[in-house]
């Protein structure tokens, strides 16, 4: 954690805006407006639009020294039970059935009382630090000194579409940035063959709302996550048509690109010609690079079986863990893994059987998730690579039906963990009460888990603006956000 | 370049205006008093307000107050601090602490406290200022609009249009000299994008370029300014502002029926040349002029177009959040005011209250919700059907329900001699009395009255049939319900529902100095509050000081690629001052005097040597003005994302040109549908004339943009857009290298010139000529024809093939995708 007051690594130590008003660019300087953007940190969208051909996805320099390069964000889709995985409530050992009151918010609204479902798993202690893990997972259960659990989250909204987008962006309306379009903007990207952020969808289907969750809102859609496929070419529009080889594509890009140059001789002084003539080079080198990036042919049979490939249950969480192994390797700065899709018990969302969805969900993860945490140990890249694990809420310690285990959502306290990327491991952060119905001591917010990020990726959550509608907007809202400095190693 | 069209009221503006050509008017002299006159004159704005900024903010700006000092107004400047002391005392330098502070050499005591000292030429400026008064100017765009003179300038080409003469005037004044004119060629190019969004054809550039007429421009423009093609690329950038979108976005992102016939109404209010005043009106309070239409009607979809949450964990906060969403759109889209900023608090840089935002907000308070989650058309749908097709659905529902009472009247009186076990089932649930019904009654009735029943069942279905074969019901979305008394609006409390303070009234923001509206003169319809066709007459007055301005502005950005204000959605102080101030009150000027029709606004400006001048670069302007601010050039542009799409339909001769009509759904591939919950879900399938339609007319669905669009740039529909991003990443070339979409038109371009039915020549010369509506050079062809060889000897493509990879190359060049 670094304790720097002044502030480094944007324009002379100060934030974008400040630096316009201190030098001036507010009040009467268009020109500097021009030059700054160049710079793709002062906004396009009062420098007007011809400024963003200079790469707006170089990479830019944090704001202080990261401790963490790259961002996994497992998304478990639907919203995981907290109780039932790593919030143990020994008290509610054989309350099964009691009616209590609990107050209670979740699809099925304001509730101030329900019959409890007693967690359907048996825990057990792990690691040195003895942290209770449930049967559910078992095999993440053997990295809990790595991990650090925050046990007290809260969000907004107990609905997914709102909560969705608040997990993903911060607020509950949509039209705003997602977290890994903030990342992309703040530092660019180091692999200008790859995209900065990359998202991987479950089988089944996207999440509610689809792109939106990936959305780039008010920035341009340079910043947006790109949608990779785990089979076929991973990028829409990558592959070339079937019957052109790798040899035609280039006799026609040569083509294309000397009439370009014939073209831009006649026009100098238009660095957008230039730029598109760049962007085609780019084009082209991706078509190589990033089937590359997640072609699983050169890993060996071991790292194959330690993600679970060879299983019908892991293959798919497993390929698109190891995946994301990859493509932190090669410089991608933010991946999201959505665990879950579509609607139903095709993700988290256990308003039915408790035990059917959970099985189903934490089987399918639990051995890739342990894998990624070993493999990224095991090569040295743990300490730079922040993993996060979560849904967009928890779930209620009450039933929601009259009969049944299903639990309906629950935003008032929830679970959510990190690990690597500079964050102490072995411990546990926040508390919920008794029953897991909500966070009691050490409250955290949304925003607070999206500061640590942006705090360990080397981004001053409070800093890191962009200036949209009049306001410097920031992921974490105008009002300042101190980032989890209790996990923070 | 001569004026070419003397029909236009603006244009005769104009020309009274070269009558008097010659005087020369100080511009811009400030009035304010003045305690000291012997030293030039201090401009607040551009010399002082800099430095406070720069030396001040940091610690006494919009964020920190330290010492209880702040510089971002009058007020606070001037006002005392905790100290007891006054920074500022106007025209008493010795008072005033901040020149002590600054020129301080006791190191607790000098000001700033850290970085660079204050340096002696600023001091020298402050020290006059406060000498002179320390007048603190109001920002320009809330000063009240001037009506200046355009400048005369030495220059016979640059005198002849005013627009002219104040161009050259600023470049002249940077030592530049702006560009001479383009040639046909690129001018028609550039006007056919910029007025219809389509590329001209060969035939209509040789035309231009053999049209001796030296009105051959304005003959063009007038042409173009007639087609429906003009709306659709000009009512798209009114979308743009208005956030316009089909779905309601969040986890249903269910449809918004019948919203495109909003978009309709924004296209054909373009192609009518409605006037702007006229425009905003009938979106703000359509359903409370004095002549309410089917038009005025569709046009308050205005309200209708944001995102909407159909189950929101804070229902309370739901409705303040759209609320805010129409304050920020109509504040910055219409005022270039960003008063969403002062929901939670006051605006920290301009002089917004948040009591100003409630006031606002109250202006609107008999707006509702789209909807519930229970009812989701009642608020938002308006039954505009025909008098004649009401009449027939309540002829039809009166026959109904004449005919249910006669067959009841029977079946009652056949029931009462039923079992009492039975007569108590007839009046449970349906389904029992209809079991009894069918089982019973022909026992309990006489033949007369069976027959009878039998033959009202059978009219009474008849006129079911007949009600379901009437015409639709028409609907179009908008105000479908109003509330006609608001709740009390209150200041929210840090903007939180649940906190309410203070009462407002309606009223407009302060910095206008126009007077609160009296309740008086609300005078709503039984179903509205009246106080939005006040808004709307507000903010369409000729002496509203943002409107005119900022329409001006907008259409000079879609004209040059650049507002004279850049920030076009903000002319507060955080957004960007105007380049060229006194055109921007002159242009804002003509458009008024000309009744706020934009036709004539297009001719006044495309006749301008400014719009036909070249876009090349030239040493002296890309080295001192390379942003080129002072327009000495014309801003060479990359095509929109509906630009690329379109013209890519209409090479091939495949664009569909029909105007207007319900959206369409372009096919997209199962990658892209994948990212839904529910791949498909709320995508139609549209028939393949439908697919070739503009671009414009995609259906614009929230969580489910299309690909082709979003790759160049089309705007997140979510916000207001002011200005598209223009990027150029290498996913626009992956989509117009790779995709299905783009090969597909090329096979078609292939087909259209001919494909391997004609030799290289021909087909070369044929594609350049559909692609570029140019000649193809001799270097073209021979080079086109080594690839189509090339394609086919060595890499052993069919001919067929060869011939449509060259069609996609030159689909691919810069030259197709840029206007000089």
């Amino acid at each position: 954690m670094t304790n720097q007051k002044k502030r480094s690594g944007t324009f002379c130590g100060r934030t974008r805006r400040e630096f316009l008003w201190q030098t001036g660019g507010g009040f009467g300087g268009a020109a500097l407006a021009s030059m700054l953007s160049e710079d793709g940190f002062f906004d396009a969208k009062v420098s007007g639009n011809e400024q963003l051909n200079a790469n707006p996805l170089a990479a830019k320099p944090p704001h202080f020294a990261p401790k963490a390069k790259s961002v996994i964000f497992l998304f478990m889709y639907g919203g995981p039970s907290h109780i039932d995985t790593f919030d143990h409530k020994p008290a509610m050992t054989g309350m099964e059935g009691k009616t209590v009151d609990v107050k209670t918010f979740g699809r099925g609204g304001h509730r101030t009382g329900g019959r409890i479902v007693e967690p359907r798993w048996d825990f057990k202690e792990y690691g040195e630090s003895g942290k209770m893990v449930s049967s559910l997972f078992p095999n993440v259960a053997k990295h809990v000194d790595d991990i650090a659990f925050l046990h007290s989250m809260t969000a907004d909204s107990p609905i997914h579409g709102s909560a969705m987008l608040m997990m993903n962006s911060g607020k509950v309306l949509s039209g705003n940035p997602a977290l890994g379009s903030w990342v992309n903007y703040g530092l660019g990207s180091v692999n200008e063959n790859l995209p900065g952020f990359v998202v991987m969808l479950d089988p089944s289907g996207g999440p509610i709302s689809g792109a939106k969750n990936w959305s780039s809102g008010y920035m341009p859609a340079t910043y947006q996550g790109t949608v990779f496929r785990s089979e076929g070419a991973p990028i829409l529009d990558l592959a070339r048509p079937k019957d052109l080889s790798s040899d035609v594509q280039r006799r026609l890009l040569d083509s294309i690109q000397e009439s370009n140059a014939e073209h831009l001789a006649a026009r100098q002084g238009n660095s957008d010609l230039a730029s598109r003539i760049a962007s085609y080079e780019l084009a082209y080198k991706m078509q190589t690079t990033a089937p590359e990036a997640v072609d699983l042919a050169t890993e060996d049979a071991a790292t194959l079986e330690m993600y679970g490939i060879n299983n019908d249950r892991t293959r798919d969480f497993g390929t698109r863990c190891l995946m994301a192994r990859r493509l932190v390797q090669r410089g991608v700065r933010f991946i999201q893994l959505y665990s879950g899709g579509s609607h139903n018990d095709a993700n988290w969302d256990a308003h039915g059987d408790l035990e059917v969805n959970h099985n189903k969900h934490a089987g399918n993860t639990d051995l890739p998730i342990a894998a990624l945490l070993a493999d990224l140990k095991q090569r040295g890249m743990l300490d730079e690579t922040l993993v996060v694990w979560g849904g967009e809420f928890g779930r209620q310690p009450t039933a929601e039906y009259a009969k049944g285990s299903g639990r309906d959502h629950n935003s008032y306290g929830f679970t959510m963990w990190m690990a690597g990327g500079g964050i102490k491991g072995g411990m546990s952060f926040g508390t919920t009460d008794e029953l897991g119905s909500r966070a009691v001591e050490n409250p955290l917010h949304v925003k607070n888990l999206h500061a640590t990020v942006l705090q360990q990726l080397g981004l001053d959550p409070n800093r890191l603006s962009y200036f949209y509608s009049g306001l410097d907007q920031k992921l974490v809202g105008v009002e300042k956000v101190e980032p989890i400095h209790e996990i923070i190693a | 370049m001569t004026l070419s069209n003397t029909k236009t009221s603006s244009i005769r503006h104009l020309v009274l205006f070269l009558a008097v050509a010659g005087l020369v008017v100080m511009l811009g002299k400030s009035s304010f008093a003045q305690t000291d006159r012997s030293q030039p004159e201090v401009d607040f704005a551009r010399q002082i307000q800099p430095i406070l900024a720069k030396r001040c903010f940091a610690c006494h700006g919009p964020d920190e107050a330290e010492g209880g000092l702040r510089f971002t107004n009058q007020n606070n400047a001037f006002a005392e601090a905790e100290s007891g002391e006054h920074a500022i005392v106007p025209g008493d330098v010795d008072a005033s602490v901040l020149l002590a502070r600054i020129t301080s050499d006791v190191e607790n005591e000098q000001m700033p406290p850290e970085g660079d000292r204050v340096s002696p030429e600023e001091v020298e400026l402050l020290t006059r200022w406060i000498q002179q008064g320390a007048p603190w100017q109001q920002h320009w765009s809330f000063k009240p609009m001037q009506n200046p003179e355009p400048p005369t300038v030495q220059n016979a080409q640059w005198n002849q249009h005013p627009i002219d003469a104040f161009i050259y005037t600023a470049a002249e004044k940077a030592g530049l000299k702006p560009n001479g004119m383009a040639d046909r060629t690129t001018l028609i190019r550039r006007a056919h994008f910029d007025l219809t969004g389509l590329p001209p054809t060969a035939e209509e550039v040789q035309r231009f370029i053999e049209d001796p007429d030296p009105n051959a421009f304005a003959k063009v423009v007038d042409q173009l300014l007639e087609t429906p093609h003009y709306g659709e690329r000009w009512g798209r950038h009114w979308l743009d502002l208005v956030r316009y979108a089909e779905t309601n976005s969040f986890e249903r992102d269910g449809a918004k029926p019948n919203a495109w016939k909003y978009r309709d109404y924004v296209i054909k209010s373009f192609n009518d040349d409605k006037p702007y005043d006229q425009f905003l009106k009938e979106q703000l309070a359509g359903d409370e002029l004095d002549e309410v239409t089917v038009e005025t009607l569709t046009a308050t979809g205005y309200y209708r177009l944001g995102i909407w949450d159909d189950e929101p964990a804070d229902p309370l906060l739901a409705r303040f959040d759209e609320m805010d969403d129409i304050i920020m759109t109509t504040g910055q889209a219409m005022l270039g005011l960003t008063i969403n900023c002062a929901r939670c608090h006051d605006h920290k840089i301009d002089p917004i209250s948040q009591k100003d935002y409630y006031s606002f907000l109250a202006l609107m308070g008999d707006v509702t919700r789209w909807g519930q989650r229970g009812d989701q058309r009642s608020n938002n749908q308006i039954d505009v059907s025909s008098e004649k097709l009401n009449q027939q659905y309540q002829d039809n529902d009166a026959a109904k329900r004449r005919l249910e009472g006669d067959i009841r009247k029977i079946e009652q009186s056949g029931i009462v001699k039923m079992s009492a076990p039975d007569q108590r089932a007839t009046e449970g649930p349906k389904r029992d009395r209809n079991r009894i019904l069918k089982e019973k009654l022909q026992d309990n009735l006489s033949q007369d009255d069976w027959k009878k029943h039998k033959e009202l069942k059978k009219q009474l279905a008849d006129t079911l049939q007949q009600g379901k074969s009437l015409p639709q019901r028409e609907m179009v979305m908008g105000l479908a319900k109003c509330k006609p008394t608001p709740e009390q609006t209150f200041v929210l409390f840090r903007g939180n529902p649940h906190s309410p303070s203070d009462p407002v009234d309606p009223a407009f923001p302060g910095i206008f100095e126009s007077p609160a509206p009296e309740a008086s003169t609300f005078t709503g319809t039984d179903k509205t509050a009246g106080r939005r066709r006040v808004l709307a007459e507000w903010i369409t007055s000729a002496d509203n000081r943002l409107t005119a301005r900022v329409m001006a502005n907008r259409v000079w950005q879609f004209h040059f690629g650049r507002g004279i204000v850049r920030s076009s959605n903000n002319f507060g102080k955080l957004g960007v001052p105007p380049t060229h101030p006194v055109m921007l009150d002159w242009l804002a000027q003509q458009l008024i005097a000309g009744d706020w029709k934009l036709k004539d606004f297009h001719r006044l400006i495309m006749s301008s040597r400014a719009y036909q001048m070249s876009s090349e670069g030239q040493p002296e302007g890309l080295a001192t003005d390379p942003g080129n601010d002072m327009l000495w050039r014309f801003n060479p542009r990359r095509l929109s994302a509906e630009e690329v799409r379109d013209t890519i339909l209409a090479i091939n001769g495949s664009l569909n040109r029909e105007a207007y009509g319900p959206s369409f759904y372009p096919m997209l591939s199962r990658e892209v549908l994948a990212g839904q919950s529910r791949p498909g879900s709320g995508w139609g399938n549209s028939s393949e004339e439908d697919k070739n339609r503009r671009s414009v007319y995609i259906h614009v669905k929230r969580s489910l943009l299309t690909p082709i669009l979003t790759a160049f740039d089309f705007p997140d529909p979510d916000l207001t857009c002011e200005d598209r991003f223009v990027t150029l990443q290498p996913g626009q070339a992956l989509a117009l290298l790779n995709s299905s979409f783009v090969h597909e038109q090329a096979k078609r371009l292939a087909k259209s010139v001919g494909g391997i039915e004609v030799d290289d020549k021909e087909l070369i010369q044929q594609v350049i000529r559909n692609v570029l509506s140019r000649d193809a050079t001799e270097d073209e062809i021979a080079r086109g024809s080594e690839l189509i060889q090339t394609l086919q000897s060595q890499d052993k493509l069919p001919r067929q093939r060869a011939v449509e990879l060259y069609c996609l190359t030159v689909m691919n060049w810069n030259e197709f995708l840029f206007v000089d």
